[in-house]
């Protein structure tokens, strides 16, 4: 038997769900509301109605599993309070509502808690993974998301990890890929690391690996059997009462804006900070500013974002780009199609969907950090890269929760999870086989630093200077400021895959 | 992370420098795979921390981390939320920030005594007027003079609970990791060792819950008290005695501890050659302390003197304190000194209400578990008076005397828990939060020669939980069930005591020459245990009888007064046999001796 690694998974999970419970009365955003209302309708209408129902303005928008996975939610909250399933009880939020919802979310993550443990019993260096499986299970972003601001992430992330497991054993390749389309009917934000489970699968598993042109048959069947069975679970009652148009429009609603309410820190968040910019500056260099966008960029509002000097983003731009780099990534996959690579390749097209995808939330940045810490620990060339990854996502997640009673618990458990997981990653980082980039290192000290400062002037000085005046300022430089971050992880990590 | 048997790898040199006698003791060996294991969770959370010991890194974690925990308790009730027409202990100490800060310093102690009346000491007063300066400027309606009564503004609660945390940690926190480390090094305990008691003791569930829930600023008076005993530990016996007028400047309660205070000290100028010259800088370092502790309260006297302003009697319409009228010199109100006479008095009279009963509400002593069965209201007020100082004294006296006679640093913990239980017991208005006070030392006892070994694990556990227990009806009324539950378990898994665990009490994880428990322990311990869970499902579930609403109270108070009795008698004991007073086979040294 191994040797066992203390603390323990579950000894984490014991303290960490104590402090969870602790947060039950904390603040919860509308997101709590929202699958207080899906549970309602899952429970009170017919499967028919459930993408019609409109009573509450936050109408199911999440695939089928996720609906029937509420269902079954709806059964246990039978028992707990009745009057949270009505479907015109808006906004209720009894205790024991409370306490149920928040305690799902807590339960829930024990998926999470079975990935980390299988992960972690089957790798070869365990002390390092096992550090990278406690790092996930603390990550200040599924505290902040899941237990606070209310979603159910952990359970998500959770299923994720374990088909990234399964998908590193060739055997198990199958069972990898029906959870990954099991995953995708839970919630579609996955369709972003679809393009790397595609290539990898088809070049492993349905093609020869001496030729890519012969077809592995029975392969190919039973995969296609297995995707077309989960699918068929997921959406086949809606086909059957023909409402998958209906359901589309719930699941991909194209009439948002290029920047979400709070500025996600990608590529989109630095070009409308430089669009600021020039304002000031365009009069000196004869550049035209449009008087209507002046006024107007997104200030935490959903919307379309204006711009005043720079020319508009159209949605198709950023399909094109982010398709770019995701094939960047995916041609070398294709060419070697190593787990290592399967995963590498699934974090950059994590990033790609990150830092180029219209509309993109900064809760989305989970898609990038969670498989990344699993790779953190490779050598210190990744853990580089992940650096400022790992200050900037978080940081970036800082918005999401404004109230002062929440103030402490955000900063203080982030702060102490990058005092806790950055020395420990940095003492378990083996060395590089091959040189490390010197800029690369540099830049990860240099943005640490920043990070305090900055962070101070957000949270008190802009307050005390400014008062309301100004209000967007502090949340478009914590987001410039992380997607600097992400841009600058997102590039070392590109130049880390292509190199090795 | 690493793993524990990382030790086993390193030179000779290191592994004796970080497990030390004691340190061995934590970790068992399974008799199943051989391996080895943490005794306790708490162990396997600082297992990194043995082979990675940076205190630079180390402390900050465990204050983040104990700083969360209260801050999450914090979401929670607290004493008087949505109370109207009172409040409770929030609306108490909001309203003396608030009288402070508007009202001279004459006033403070005589301003409408029905609302709230500051009746805490001086440096309490000082306290609340810092913080009431800095709350207005935060935000002015906070405190403004009497229309700010009853606020409960979300705002005004983050800035209060926050004062709470900050003054714990500028106060308790170093206070307890001093006296812990000092206490530590005395009796040649490792470093790891240390860093899991200092663990163990900021997360006391009680503590937690009564500062943070409940909501009181005990750990400020708390912390003086470690300060002043980390003075002791290092023979600073001048900073000591500032340290305890500071405590008892701040709340009263600390009065527990000054028989033993005062015993250790007199034994130190007595013992082993009597010293005048100490014993005269004690006494004027006291005096002299204690002078510049009220010198704020009679400045304001003089000020309105000089200027002639009316008396804090007529500007407030306060009568004068009895205790003025019953001095055995008569001073007239003209006179220079009446003020002052008058301010010192009123204070006194605030201060310690002898008018009130003889115990508060539903306390766990002597006096409340007697009154169960023989209603002790009958009597006279002073003859009750009488008999509660007889036997406080009677209690207190061993362990001042052995602290006289013997005053050496390793007793310091025990003699002040045994004095303070012993106050806890029997003496005159008592709170069921002052379970705090005696809990507090013995503890501390945690960073001790065979402190997380299995005897004084399972007794200093058994008297956390037990007062966490019955600090359970208090916090039940005030929405802190579940951080009670939550709190309280965490602790006890952490420390692996039962309810979670009941490995203390059960042969087969022992580590090899470390003497177990008598089974007498094993059976009260357990037998007290399960009269609490016992208790919970009861309360939960079943209602009282018509005829006895409290039935589940009192048998709370009977259990913890019983349970409290013991602890008493434990410590005393402990104490005794490792003063070297008592030869005693049931409780046997531990192997590794007492210095």
């Amino acid at each position: 038997m191994p040797e066992a690694i203390y603390p323990t998974l579950v000894q984490c999970a014991i303290v960490a769900g104590a402090f969870k419970v602790l947060l039950f009365p904390a603040y919860k955003s509308t997101d709590f509301e929202v699958h207080r209302n899906w549970l309602a309708i899952t429970h009170s209408l017919p499967i028919q109605n459930w993408y019609y129902e409109d009573t509450s303005e936050w109408t199911l928008d999440y695939p089928p599993f996720f609906a029937y996975f509420e269902w079954l939610l709806s059964q246990c909250a039978r028992w707990v309070d009745p009057a949270m399933l009505r479907i015109d009880n808006l906004n209720y939020d009894s205790w024991s509502t409370v306490a149920f919802q928040r305690s799902t979310v807590i339960l829930t993550e024990l998926v999470l808690v079975y990935a980390l443990h299988r992960i972690t019993a089957s790798s070869p260096t365990k002390p390092t993974t096992h550090t990278a499986a406690l790092s996930i299970l603390l990550s200040p972003g599924l505290l902040l998301i899941d237990h606070l601001h209310f979603q159910y992430n952990s359970l998500l992330y959770g299923l994720l990890l374990l088909s990234l497991h399964l998908a590193h054993r060739p055997r198990s390749l199958l069972p990898s890929a029906l959870l990954f389309a099991a995953l995708l009917c839970f919630k579609h934000i996955y369709l972003y690391l679809a393009p790397a489970y595609f290539v990898y699968l088809l070049r492993v598993y349905v093609l020869h690996p001496g030729s890519v042109v012969r077809i592995r048959l029975a392969n190919a069947v039973k995969l296609g059997t297995g995707l077309l069975a989960v699918f068929a679970a997921a959406f086949g009652p809606f086909a059957y009462h023909g409402q998958i148009p209906q359901l589309l429009t719930r699941l991909f609603p194209f009439s948002r804006g290029l920047c979400h309410a709070y500025w996600a820190p990608n590529v989109w968040a630095m070009y409308s900070f430089t669009d600021r910019v020039l304002i000031f500056v365009a009069p000196y260099l004869g550049l035209q500013v449009d008087p209507d966008a002046v006024n107007s960029v997104t200030r935490g509002r959903v919307g379309d974002t204006a711009f005043a000097v720079l020319p508009p983003i159209h949605p198709r731009t950023t399909f094109l780009l982010t398709l770019t780099f995701m094939l960047i990534p995916l041609i070398k996959l294709f060419a070697q199609p190593t787990a290592a690579n399967f995963h590498g390749a699934l974090i950059l097209c994590g990033y790609a969907s990150f830092l180029f995808g219209w509309h993109v939330h900064e809760k989305a940045i989970l898609l990038v950090l969670i498989p990344f810490s699993l790779l953190a620990l490779k050598d210190r060339r990744y853990l580089g890269a992940f650096r400022p990854l790992a200050v900037a996502g978080h940081v970036a997640l800082f918005p999401l929760l404004f109230t002062p009673h929440e103030f402490p618990i955000k900063v203080v458990y982030t702060v102490l999870w990058l005092v806790l997981f950055l020395f420990a990653f940095d003492r378990l980082a083996p060395v590089s086989p091959k040189g490390r980039v010197f800029f690369l290192d540099r830049f990860s000290v240099l943005y640490l630093a920043v990070a305090i400062p900055l962070i101070c002037y957000c949270a008190v000085v802009h307050e005390l200077v400014f008062g309301t005046r100004l209000e967007f300022l502090p949340l478009m430089f914590i987001s410039s400021y992380s997607a600097l971050g992400v841009v600058g992880s997102w590039l070392g990590f590109m130049v880390v895959y292509l190199a090795d | 992370m690493s793993s524990l048997n990382h030790n086993s790898h390193k030179p000779r040199r290191k592994s004796r420098e970080l497990g030390s006698a004691a340190s061995h003791g934590l970790l068992y060996t399974d008799p199943v795979t051989q391996e080895k294991k943490p005794l306790f969770p708490l162990v396997g959370f600082l297992g990194p921390a043995k082979v990675t010991i940076s205190k630079w890194i180390i402390f900050p974690i465990i204050l983040m981390v104990v700083g969360l925990f209260r801050w999450a308790t914090t979401f929670w009730g607290y004493s008087g939320h949505q109370k109207p027409p009172m409040f409770g202990d929030f609306e108490a100490q909001r309203h003396w920030m608030e009288l402070t800060i508007h009202l001279p310093v004459s006033q403070w102690y005589f301003y409408d005594l029905k609302w709230w009346g500051l009746d805490y000491p001086p440096l309490t007063a000082y306290h609340s007027w810092v913080l009431g300066k800095i709350g207005s400027l935060v935000n002015p309606s906070f405190f403004e003079l009497d229309t700010s009564r009853g606020l409960e503004s979300e705002e005004l609660k983050v800035f209060m609970r926050a004062s709470v945390l900050l003054s714990e940690y500028a106060v308790y926190i170093p206070a307890a990791i001093s006296f812990m480390r000092r206490f530590s090094h005395s009796q040649g305990v490792g470093k790891w060792d240390f860093l899991i008691a200092v663990t163990a003791v900021l997360m006391q569930p009680a503590t937690i819950l009564i500062d943070h829930g409940h909501f009181q600023y005990n750990t400020v008076m708390l912390g003086f008290v470690l300060a002043s005993m980390s003075g002791l530990m290092a023979d600073n016996l001048l900073w000591s005695c500032v340290w305890f007028i500071a405590a008892l400047g701040f709340k009263q309660m600390a009065l527990f501890f000054a028989p033993a205070i005062f015993a250790y000290l007199l034994g130190k100028c007595v013992f082993p050659k009597f010293s005048f010259g100490r014993l005269v800088s004690i006494a004027v370092t006291t005096i002299v302390s204690f002078a510049i502790l009220c010198f704020p309260l009679l400045l304001g006297s003089l000020y309105n003197y000089r200027r002639g302003l009316p008396l804090p009697t007529t500007a407030t319409g306060t009568p004068p304190p009895p205790l003025l009228s019953d001095l055995p010199f008569d001073i007239p109100d003209g006179s220079a000194i009446y003020p002052f006479v008058l301010q010192l008095s009123q204070a006194h009279h605030r201060i310690f209400p002898f008018a009130r009963g003889l115990f508060e509400d539903k306390v766990a002593n002597l006096w409340c578990a007697l009154h169960t069965f023989h209603k002790l209201h009958i009597y006279p007020s002073a003859l009750l008076q009488h008999v509660s100082l007889a036997l406080t004294l009677l209690l207190i006296l061993p362990p001042c005397i052995i602290l006289f006679l013997k005053p050496q640093r390793s007793s310091i913990p025990l003699a002040f828990a045994t004095t303070a239980w012993g106050f806890f017991l029997a003496s005159y208005q008592v709170h069921e939060k002052n379970v705090l006070l005696p809990l507090l030392p013995m503890t501390v006892l945690l960073s001790g020669s065979g402190g997380l070994a299995l005897r004084l694990r399972s007794w200093i556990g058994f008297a956390n939980i037990l007062a966490a227990w019955t600090l359970f009806p208090l916090l039940n009324r005030d929405g802190l069930a579940v951080p009670y539950v939550v709190l309280t378990l965490l602790w006890a898994w952490l420390l692996g005591l039962p309810p979670v665990s009941w490995h203390l009490y059960l042969p087969g994880r022992r580590v090899v020459d470390e003497p177990g428990l008598h089974w007498a322990e094993a059976i009260i311990h357990s037998a007290f245990y399960i009269a609490m869970v016992g208790w919970h499902i009861c309360e939960a579930f079943i209602a009282p009888p018509y005829n006895k609403p409290d039935l589940w109270v009192v048998l709370n108070v009977l259990i913890g007064a019983a349970g409290f009795s013991l602890c008493y008698t434990w410590c005393l004991g402990m104490l005794m046999v490792q003063s070297g007073y008592w030869r005693n086979p049931f409780l046997s040294k531990p192997k590794v001796k007492f210095q």
